[in-house]
This record gives C-alpha cells, sequence and structure tokens, in this order.
C-alpha cells in the first residue's frame, strides 16, 4: 500500500509537471501567435568557420504561419533553421508533446527548461529544447535538433518588442560541415591549405534586430520570388 | 625613330588576319559562358554553396556581374596567353619565313630598336586584348548580371567582399593579368629570335605553358620547391587580389617574378638578335 502511494506521488508529479509544462508553452505559443506578420531592420555579423563575411545589412518580412522574406543589397547568411520552422512546428499543437525538464539561470533570469518532442516520427524537428522565463513568457535560449541540419542553438535577448515575444538580439550557434575544395577549382599561388587539425566546427551568426513594424499586414504576393 | 617603327609593327599586326583570332575567340568563349550562366547560373552557384546550404541560407545576387569576371578570368587567365602567342610568336620569325627581315635589317635603324619596336608592339597587342577580355568579362557581366556582393572560392572556404569594394580588385586584377600575358607575349618573342619559322615559336610557348601548368598543379613533393618561380605560378596571383585581408607582400612577390621573367625573356632577345645571322 504504501509502495503504490509513492507510485502514485510520483506519477502525479509528472503529470502535473507535463501539464504545468505545457500551460507554459501555450502562453509562449499563444503569445507568438499575438504576431501575425512583422518586418524588421537586421544587422548580421557572422562569424563562421571558412567563410569571411563583413557584417552586413538586411530588412527581414515574415507572416504567419512560415513566410519569410529577406531583403538585403548584399549577400546575407542566415541559418536556415530557427526562424519560421520553429514558431510553425510549435504552433501545431498535435504534433508534438512537451515535459518539464528543470530550471537554469541564465543571466540571471530564473529558466524553465521545456523539452518539446516530435510525435511523427518523420517530422523534420525532431526535439527542441526551450529555456523560458516563466514571469515574462519569453524564450531565452532554445537548442533546435533537426534531421538533415544538424544542432542550432539559439541565444534572445530583448528590448521593446518583449510584450510581442520579439527578440532584439538573437545569437544561433550553428554546425558548419567540413569543406574541401579542389585544387583547380581554388588554383591560388599565395594560398596553401591549412591543417584539418584546430579546425572548429560551429559558427554563430549574431543578429541586431530593430525598427520593428508589428501587424502591419503584408501582402502574400510579397513574398513569392 | 624605335616609336615610328613601333607604328609600323603594329600596321604589320594589324594586317595580319591571325591578330582578329584573339579578339573573337575571346567575344565568343565570353559570349557563351555569360548566355550559359545567365541560362543556368543556379546550378553552378548551389555547386559554390552546396557544401554550407544543409545549415545556412544565401541571401541576396550572388549570381552577379563581379562573380561573371571572376568566372572568366579565372576561366581564360591559362588559355588566353595561347592567343597572345599565336600573334607575338610570330613578330620576328614570322619576318624571317617571308624574307623580309633581312630587308629590315639593312635599314638605318639599330637591331635592338627593330627588336625593341616589335616587343612594343607585341606589348601593346597585348594591351588591347587584356582590355578587351576586361570589357567582355566585366563590362558586358555587369550590363547582363548587374552589380552585387562578390563570393569567392578559395582553398579556406569562401570569401564573400561587398559590391563598393571591388572594382580597384579588378583595376589591379587585370592589370596583373597584363604582366603575365606581357611575359608570356616576351617569351613568345624571345623564342621567334631563335626561329626562322613562325610554327615552332608558337607552339613552344603552348608546350611551355602546357608543361608549367602541369608541373605547378600536381601535388608533388619534388615540384614544390620548383613551382614558386614557374610563370603559371603567378599567372594565378591576381587571385589574391580577391583575399581579406589583401596580402600585398605576395602580390608584390608575383609581381616581381613576372617582371623578372619580361625582362629575362627580353635581355635574352636582345642578346640573340644583335648577334643572329640572318640569312633569309
Amino acid at each position: 500500500m504504501k509502495l503504490f502511494s509513492i507510485y502514485i506521488l510520483i506519477l502525479f508529479s509528472f503529470c502535473a509537471h507535463g501539464q504545468d509544462a505545457q500551460s507554459l508553452l501555450n502562453k509562449v505559443v499563444n503569445k507568438m501567435e499575438g504576431v501575425t506578420d512583422y518586418s524588421a531592420n537586421v544587422q548580421i555579423i557572422a562569424d563562421i568557420p571558412l567563410i569571411k563575411i563583413l557584417p552586413s545589412n538586411a530588412k527581414i518580412y515574415y507572416k504567419k504561419p512560415d513566410k519569410f522574406k529577406v531583403v538585403s543589397k548584399g549577400i546575407a547568411i542566415l541559418p536556415k533553421q530557427g526562424f519560421t520552422d520553429m514558431n510553425a512546428f510549435l504552433s501545431s499543437r498535435d504534433k508534438y508533446m512537451v515535459v518539464f525538464a528543470g530550471t537554469k539561470n541564465i543571466e540571471g533570469v530564473e529558466t524553465s527548461l521545456l523539452t518539446v518532442i516530435a510525435n511523427d516520427s518523420d517530422s523534420e524537428i525532431i526535439l527542441i529544447k526551450l529555456w523560458v522565463d516563466p514571469l515574462q513568457v519569453l524564450i531565452m535560449a532554445s537548442e533546435i535538433t533537426t534531421r538533415s541540419s544538424g544542432n542550432v542553438k539559439i541565444d534572445y535577448k530583448y528590448n521593446l518588442q518583449a510584450k510581442n515575444g520579439l527578440p532584439s538580439n538573437i545569437k544561433f550557434t550553428v554546425d558548419v560541415k567540413e569543406f574541401k575544395m579542389p585544387k583547380s577549382f581554388s588554383s591560388n599561388p599565395h594560398k596553401t591549405s591549412k591543417s584539418k587539425g584546430n579546425k572548429r566546427k560551429t559558427g554563430t551568426i549574431k543578429l541586431n534586430i530593430s525598427n520593428y513594424k508589428v501587424n502591419q499586414g503584408i501582402a502574400n504576393s510579397f513574398f513569392v520570388k | 625613330m624605335l616609336l615610328k617603327n613601333t607604328w609600323n609593327e603594329l600596321i604589320k599586326i594589324l594586317a595580319k588576319p591571325r591578330s582578329y583570332i584573339g579578339f573573337g575567340a575571346l567575344t565568343l568563349l565570353i559570349g557563351v559562358i555569360l548566355v550559359a550562366m545567365k541560362a543556368d547560373g543556379k546550378s553552378f552557384i548551389s555547386f559554390v554553396t552546396a557544401s554550407f546550404e544543409q545549415t545556412l541560407s544565401f541571401n541576396g545576387e550572388i549570381l552577379n556581374g563581379n562573380l561573371m569576371a571572376f568566372v572568366i578570368l579565372q576561366m581564360l587567365i591559362i588559355h588566353v596567353p595561347l592567343l597572345v602567342a599565336l600573334v607575338t610568336g610570330d613578330l620576328v620569325s614570322g619576318e624571317a619565313a617571308m624574307g623580309t627581315l633581312r630587308m629590315m635589317a639593312t635599314k638605318p635603324i639599330s637591331r635592338s630598336a627593330i627588336l625593341g619596336s616589335k616587343l612594343l608592339a607585341g606589348a601593346i597587342y597585348t594591351f588591347l586584348l587584356t582590355l578587351w577580355m576586361a570589357f567582355m568579362a566585366y563590362g558586358i557581366g555587369q550590363w547582363m548580371f548587374g552589380a552585387g556582393d562578390l563570393i569567392v572560392l578559395n582553398n579556406d572556404g569562401l570569401v564573400i567582399i561587398p559590391a563598393d569594394d571591388i572594382m580597384w580588385r579588378y583595376f589591379y586584377g587585370f592589370g596583373l593579368a597584363y604582366l603575365s600575358l606581357l611575359a608570356v607575349a616576351t617569351m613568345s618573342i624571345c623564342f621567334s629570335v631563335f626561329s626562322d619559322n613562325s610554327i615552332g615559336p608558337i607552339v613552344s610557348t603552348m608546350a611551355v605553358i602546357i608543361l608549367f601548368t602541369i608541373i605547378g598543379s600536381l601535388d608533388v613533393s619534388s615540384f614544390n620547391s620548383l613551382q614558386p618561380f614557374l610563370l603559371t605560378t603567378h599567372m594565378s596571383s591576381w587571385r589574391s587580389l580577391f583575399e581579406m585581408p589583401v596580402p600585398v607582400d605576395d602580390i608584390l612577390n608575383s609581381i616581381y617574378i613576372l617582371l623578372f621573367h619580361i625582362i629575362g625573356f627580353a635581355a635574352i632577345s636582345f642578346w640573340r638578335f644583335n648577334k643572329k645571322d640572318i640569312n633569309t
């Protein structure tokens, strides 16, 4: 009887945590869904192994659920995962289950770690870890594990648009595969390939986002290439 | 006298149909490349960025006039020397074969001035050919594809250069390409001095370029000490202008080696031409 009581207690505690996790995630998703579209200016600072690029400026446009467009004068490098795909995935509430997995202090904010697991075995997104500030209902960090693109870690900082859950600074940490150019294609007498020993495998892309224009309406035709 | 004779040499070059083969070939080759890229350039771009595209997305116009000029210069810098040699390899030996060299040597002009004027005329022809290549690759490329940031591939990965930081690189890049072609032109004139028929110097120049290119591209340790001194190795030195930061010392080293080749071939030519027994 005593053993059964402990079992019930543990099961209840898991269920309670599960419900807490689901309700916290629901709040986050509700906040996200309050934004139907936005545009913003973005400064992109990429530090990626094997790519040398100076900071660039671009304008980003988003429309629910997954429309996204980058307009830049020059070449702008952005991570493939982490913009629209996470929002779209989290908005489809029947496609995943969520569990509470602990707490973590991120820059003075006590966050709850929510682990979101895809129900569908063919889903591109396999797992998302979300570190959520439960008081302000803001995602402070996330880690997306995808089937084809590996892991993407994202850190968020908020400013004026915190009420809409839109960050002012995002730092992506992405995996980069090794890259070897054929000698005939990259022939340069002053360059020899460096040893593979200490090559970095991850890169960071920092976005400084400003001048948000939220829910002003963007036509679908704008996103057609 | 030297300048007047140089003008005469230029008129002789312009009078030969083979002098226009280079311009025609460049127009056709660059035209074909530009049209092909306009039609199917996206697949070429995906070859460049494919390794990164699983995790990163490249936004903006990658396929632009600046990339086209880079691709064309990369493709043609090894082949244009053959078009140059077709004309410059014939400058002395062609006249020897036709029997006009002997007549020229009887005129009141020194042998050094005769050869000097041929070298100058060869340099001017090479300059015009380089200028045409620059116009076709950069000018027509910009007109067809527009400007934009340049993605460059090198041994270490990708370098992305902003559009407003590119023009000066092409200015010096085509300058370096001209210096390489001038070295080839002087080499072929040097061979031409030693020969009494047109085919020999042209084929010899082609053979040297092919041989040096193969030696330069082979990853064999025994060639490593030889490669930094080969003419063909420094023909690709213009690529270093598209690095960030630009390796100025390395580029200067290439310029010195190319100038050494030019002066060396010219000196051998003068020495030989002044001693040459002109029988034809």
